[in-house]
C-alpha cells in the first residue's frame, strides 16, 4: 500500500461504494453494434424473420437458401448468396461485411454447413468476430452444432428462440 | 447491455422480490458448521437474503435458525444466552425454541396461555457435509435436501470456507460462469498456485489464449464449454456447470481436488462466497488442506476473527506493482480468490449494466441472466418451479478433457458431467 495516506475517497478502492459511483462518467451510450444475423436453413429463416420485426440498430437479418452455391468472389475468399429480410432482396455476404463489427449465423439444422465455412472463413480473414445460436431437436441441433463449431468464437445451444433477442440486445445490436 | 429494470429484477433478493422469490425456493448454505461447533455454543448472527436472523444449537444438538430479534420490544436475541432447550433473551427473559417457538415469557403466571401465541419467524437449518443449510421458503414446497457431491464425500474429502464479499451476488456469480478471464487475471496462479499448478492443461491454457465457447443448456442449469487448441486434430475442453441460482464448478486440473462456489446474498449490495475443495475418490492431502488453509486455491486469507478478507478495499487489496511487473500476478493481487473479488467489488456494490459493452464472448453470462430472468418471471406470474431443486440436477461434475475436433462436449462428456460415486473426476 502507498506510504502516503490518500487525501480523497477515490485514492482507494474503498470507493466502491454507491455514493462513489454517483462520480461515475455518464458517458453516453456507446453507438449499437453492425451486427450481420445469418440463418442458414428454413427453421432458422422463420426465428430471424420474427426477431427482425423487433427494433434494431445497424443490424442486418439475412437468410441463406441451402443448396445455393458458395462462390469464389475477386480474389480467394468464398462468398454466398443471402436473402435480405424481405425474402427477396439478394445480397452477397462480401458486400454485407463492410462495416460489420460480428456476425452471428442461427441454425437448426446442417443445411447450412457449407455457407457456415464460407461465412466463417471471410470472417477470420477480415476480422469480423463470429457467433452462433443452434436450437431444434436433438439429432439436428448435434449435425448443426458440429457445422458451426469450427467457424464460431461462441456457440450457443438452446431450446429457447427469444435467447437470440436477448444475446443481441446485450451485444446492443 | 441490461435494461435497468432487468437488472433491478436480478439483483434484488429481498423478502418480496422476484428473485429473493427464487432463492427462496432453494436450500442455501447459511453458516459453516463450525461457526456452531457443539450443543449451546453461543448463538451466531446471520443476514441472508436481506433477513436478519440468528442462528443457535441447543442442549439436544439441534439447530435453529430464527429472527434476530425478541418479539417483546425488538432487543437483538444475540445477547441472549443459550440454555437448555433455547434461546433465552437477555432483556426481559422471554425464551425461544429453534423453531421460533416462544416457550417462556416469565413475566406471565405459571399456566399462561400467552407464550403459544407468539412465534418468530423461523427457518430449518440443517448440517449436511461442513455447512449449515437452510430454506426460507414455504414450508409446503420445501425441495429435498442438497445433493451437491461436495457435501456427500467423506469428510476427509472435503473442505469448505466462507468469505464476506462486498459487493452484490449476480455480478460474483458472472465471474465463475465467465472463464474467458482465467487466461489474463488468474495467469499468474497457473504457473505458481499449489492447487493449481502442474497439471497438462494447463500448458493449453496458457498457449491459446482466445478459446472458444460452447453453451448448452442443463436440466438446473447450464454448461458452459471452453475449448482451446489441443493436438493436431483434438480441443481441450474445460466445461463448467451452473446450478441455478448460484453454484458452480472449477473444470479440474490433474489429480488436483476440485473447487466450486456458491454465491449467496446477504442483502443487496453484500454476498456470502461460500468455497468449497473436494476429491471424489481420495482424502485431501496434508499439504493441500494446509494450502486451502492459507488462502491458496480459491481460498482466501482473513482479517483475524472474522470473514472479511485479509486483502480487502480498505488496504487496496494489498497491491504489490512489484508482484504484477515481474508477472507473478496479471493485477497485483496475491490469491486467485482475491483477483476475482477486488475486481468484481471495484465495479460498484451493484453494478450498472446499462453501461456495459459486452461481447460474444460473454453469451455465457447473457444466456444466464435470461435463464435467470425467466425463472424469476415464471415464478411470479404463473407459479412455475425454477430449475436446480431436484437431486439429479445437483449430481453434476465438471470436467476437463481432450475430444477429437469434430465431437460435440456435451455429448462426449456425457459420464464425466454426472456424479459417479467411486469414479475419479475426469481431467487433465
Amino acid at each position: 500500500m502507498d506510504e502516503q495516506r490518500p487525501t480523497l475517497l477515490n485514492s482507494s478502492a474503498a470507493a466502491a461504494t454507491a455514493a462513489e459511483a454517483a462520480f461515475r462518467i455518464d458517458a453516453p451510450p456507446p453507438p449499437p453494434r453492425s451486427a450481420r444475423v445469418i440463418a442458414l436453413d428454413s427453421g432458422a429463416s422463420e426465428v430471424i424473420r420474427r426477431v427482425a420485426e423487433q427494433s434494431w440498430g445497424a443490424s442486418h437479418f439475412l437468410s441463406y437458401r441451402p443448396g445455393s452455391p458458395v462462390i469464389t468472389a475477386g480474389g480467394d475468399l468464398p462468398d454466398v448468396l443471402l436473402y435480405g429480410a424481405d425474402g427477396t432482396t439478394l445480397r452477397q455476404f462480401s458486400q454485407e461485411t463492410d462495416g460489420a463489427d460480428m456476425v452471428f449465423m442461427v441454425a437448426t439444422a446442417d443445411d447450412g454447413a457449407n455457407a457456415a465455412a464460407a461465412i466463417g472463413e471471410a470472417c477470420w480473414y477480415r476480422g469480423i468476430t463470429t457467433g452462433g445460436v443452434v436450437f431444434g431437436d436433438e439429432a439436428n441441433v448435434r449435425r448443426a452444432v458440429a457445422a458451426l463449431r469450427p467457424h464460431a468464437r461462441v456457440l450457443l445451444v438452446t431450446q429457447d428462440e427469444d435467447d437470440v433477442a436477448a444475446v443481441l440486445t446485450a451485444l446492443r445490436a | 447491455m441490461l435494461k435497468p429494470e432487468i437488472n433491478e429484477l436480478l439483483t434484488r433478493t429481498g423478502p418480496a422480490t422476484p428473485m429473493g422469490q427464487i432463492f427462496r425456493r432453494y436450500w442455501i448454505p447459511a453458516l459453516l458448521a463450525k461457526e456452531l461447533p457443539e450443543d449451546d455454543s453461543p448463538p451466531v448472527r446471520v443476514k441472508l437474503l436481506s433477513e436478519r436472523l440468528i442462528a443457535f444449537r441447543d442442549s439436544a444438538g439441534q439447530y435453529g435458525l430464527i429472527d434476530e430479534f425478541c418479539a417483546h420490544r425488538g432487543v437483538s436475541l444475540w445477547f441472549g444466552k443459550n440454555e437448555g432447550d433455547g434461546l433465552r433473551c437477555a432483556y426481559h427473559g422471554w425464551k425461544y425454541a429453534v423453531t421460533g417457538q416462544c416457550v417462556d415469557v416469565p413475566s406471565e403466571p405459571e399456566g399462561s396461555i400467552f407464550p403459544r401465541k407468539v412465534k418468530l419467524t423461523s427457518y430449518p437449518l440443517v448440517k449436511i457435509g461442513d455447512v449449515l443449510w437452510t430454506y426460507m421458503g414455504d414450508p409446503a414446497l420445501q425441495p429435498a435436501v442438497p445433493q451437491f457431491e461436495w457435501v456427500h464425500v467423506p469428510e476427509d474429502q472435503h473442505y469448505t470456507s466462507k468469505r464476506w464479499q462486498e459487493s452484490n451476488w449476480l455480478q460474483a456469480l458472472e465471474g465463475g460462469i465467465d472463464s474467458s478471464h482465467v487466461s489474463w487475471l488468474h495467469s499468474g496462479g497457473l504457473k505458481n498456485d499449489p492447487l493449481f499448478k502442474g497439471a497438462k492443461g494447463n500448458e493449453y491454457n496458457m498457449s491459446d489464449l482466445k478459446p472458444h465457447f460452447e453453451v448448452a443448456e442443463a436440466d438446473g442449469g447450464l454448461f458452459i464449454g471452453a475449448r482451446r487448441n489441443a493436438e493436431e486434430g483434438y480441443y481441450y475442453w474445460r466445461i463448467t456447470p451452473w446450478v441455478m441460482p448460484s453454484f458452480t464448478l472449477v473444470p479440474p486440473r490433474g489429480d488436483h481436488p476440485v473447487h466450486g462456489h456458491f454465491w449467496i446474498p446477504i442483502d443487496d449490495e453484500n454476498c456470502w462466497v461460500f468455497t468449497f475443495d473436494y476429491h471424489p475418490v481420495r482424502p485431501l492431502t496434508a499439504e493441500e488442506l494446509q494450502a486451502m488453509k492459507d488462502g491458496y486455491g480459491v481460498h482466501n486469507q482473513y482479517v483475524p476473527g472474522t470473514f472479511r478478507p485479509l486483502q480487502n478495499k480498505d488496504n487496496d487489496y494489498l497491491m504489490d506493482r512489484g508482484a504484477q511487473q515481474r508477472g507473478e500476478t496479471f493485477s497485483g493481487v496475491w490469491g486467485i480468490a482475491m483477483q476475482d473479488a477486488s475486481l468484481q467489488e471495484s465495479m460498484g456494490p451493484n453494478v450498472d449494466r446499462t453501461k456495459e459493452r459486452l461481447l460474444p464472448t460473454d453469451t455465457g453470462i447473457i444466456k444466464a441472466r435470461q435463464k435467470l430472468r425467466k425463472a424469476a418471471e415464471g415464478l411470479r406470474d404463473r407459479g412455475l418451479q425454477p430449475p436446480g431443486t431436484e437431486p439429479a440436477h445437483q449430481r453434476v461434475r465438471s470436467a476437463a478433457i481432450v475430444l477429437p475436433r469434430d465431437e460435440a462436449f456435451i455429448d462426449a462428456s456425457r459420464e464425466a458431467l454426472t456424479v459417479m460415486p467411486g469414479v475419479a473426476q475426469t481431467s487433465v
